[in-house]
């Protein structure tokens, strides 16, 4: 099988090589993701270089191009993974909303109006506000 | 004497908060000490904060309730916030008005809202089409299109679909969760409303009444209400919730 080094291949290499050493520098202390990506960019550069594999597996499952092979699945776990932090940040929004909520209500105040004089008076306990209005001591 | 709350969310309203206020504080005064009225007053993290005080001494013998989220997340989540603090109290309220904080409703109608709510109908519902307003023509015609969506949707005759003055009973507002953070909880309460028209199976079947009301549309209102391009953010609202929310909470 032999290389094909096109002038698109070249140029797609050198930008797996450019992320692989901006990753490897600036990403710290997390070794095993970048393990992880070495084995990925890995992978796709040698389907880079050789396209023949990519081609020649695409023909034995019925697929025009090699390119193709790749693309499908990809595209099909792009969509999959989409859905799914969509569906990640509709509950976040739902659990960020009831802990703003919580936090306003456990912070709540009430003032409670005397008719009467028109004095206003303050309390920080939600509770007794029921209360008061109950037994009519301000209304 | 019955128990009134006004569940009331405002966000950046300023000086036409205070102007609402003032307005229930005198609208109270004339109806005696036949209604206690309650504001539930919850300030869904407006730029400028709701000054307290400053609410608390503008309504005068009106009892007021205050919470602020530290985040803003929607007009649906601030009325919900003020649901669960309306309904946290006990003794709980005899009716519960929802209203706008910026003056487009008149204190006079939320009490005649309340007043059906008293007279035994569960809910009731605020009726632009049937009062004094000076409803816009592009919002009437936005209006008439969400009323035929609901129509569809719903199978509800309703002559407003998306009016922000609703009534509702104690047992109404105890079953009625709100989950559309954002403004699709008009379409949320819609549903809700119709799905509860029969009984189903131990729930009681729920009464509803329509209501004529005045909304009273100002520049400053119709620069902060609801853009024709709004009524797409509320779709794309509502099918993210069919999507993504939880089916067994959604019945």
């Amino acid at each position: 099988m032999k290389a094909e080094m096109t002038p698109a291949a070249i140029a797609l290499l050198l930008l797996l090589a450019a992320l692989l050493v901006h990753d490897a520098t600036a990403r710290g202390k997390n070794k095993r993701l970048l393990v992880v990506e070495i084995a990925v960019f890995a992978l796709g550069g040698t389907l880079i270089v050789f396209p023949e594999i990519a081609r020649r597996l695409a023909h034995l499952v019925g697929i025009g191009r090699g390119v193709d092979f790749v693309l499908y699945p990809l595209v099909i776990w792009l969509v999959r993974e989409s859905l799914l932090s969509r569906q990640r940040r509709y509950e976040d929004d739902r659990r960020m909303t009831e802990l703003v909520r919580a936090l306003a209500i456990r912070n709540a105040t009430h003032r409670v109006a005397w008719e009467s004089t028109n004095v206003a008076r303050e309390s920080d306990h939600l509770a007794d506000l029921g209360e008061r209005l109950r037994d009519g001591r301000y209304s | 004497m019955k128990r009134l709350a006004i569940l009331m969310p405002a966000f950046d309203e300023g000086e036409r908060l205070t102007r609402t206020l003032a307005e229930l504080a005198g609208v109270s005064k004339s109806c005696g000490i036949s209604v206690s009225i309650t504001v539930i007053l919850v300030d869904d993290a407006s730029d400028t904060p709701v000054d307290f005080a400053l609410a608390a001494k503008t309504l005068h013998d009106v009892h007021l309730v205050f919470a602020r989220h530290v985040l803003n997340l929607g007009q649906g989540a601030a009325l919900e916030t003020a649901r669960r603090l309306a309904l946290s109290l006990d003794p709980s309220f005899d009716a519960f008005v929802t209203m706008d904080a910026d003056g487009q409703h008149a204190p006079a109608d939320v009490l005649a809202l309340a007043d059906s709510i008293f007279q035994g109908a569960d809910i009731a519902l605020g009726d632009r089409f049937g009062g004094a307003s000076n409803t816009p023509a592009s919002r009437r015609l936005l209006l008439h299109l969400a009323r035929a969506f609901e129509r569809w949707t719903t199978g509800l005759r309703l002559s407003d679909a998306h009016n922000g003055l609703r009534g509702f009973s104690r047992r109404a507002m105890e079953q009625m969760r709100l989950r559309q953070n954002r403004m699709a909880h008009a379409t949320e309460i819609t549903h809700w409303v119709a799905r509860h028209l029969s009984s189903r199976g131990t729930a009681p079947k729920l009464t509803v009444v329509e209501v004529p009301v005045s909304i009273r549309y100002t520049e400053a209102s119709l620069a902060k209400g609801q853009r024709a391009t709004g009524a797409l953010a509320i779709l794309a609202d509502l099918v993210r919730a069919f999507f993504f929310g939880d089916q067994r909470e959604a019945r």
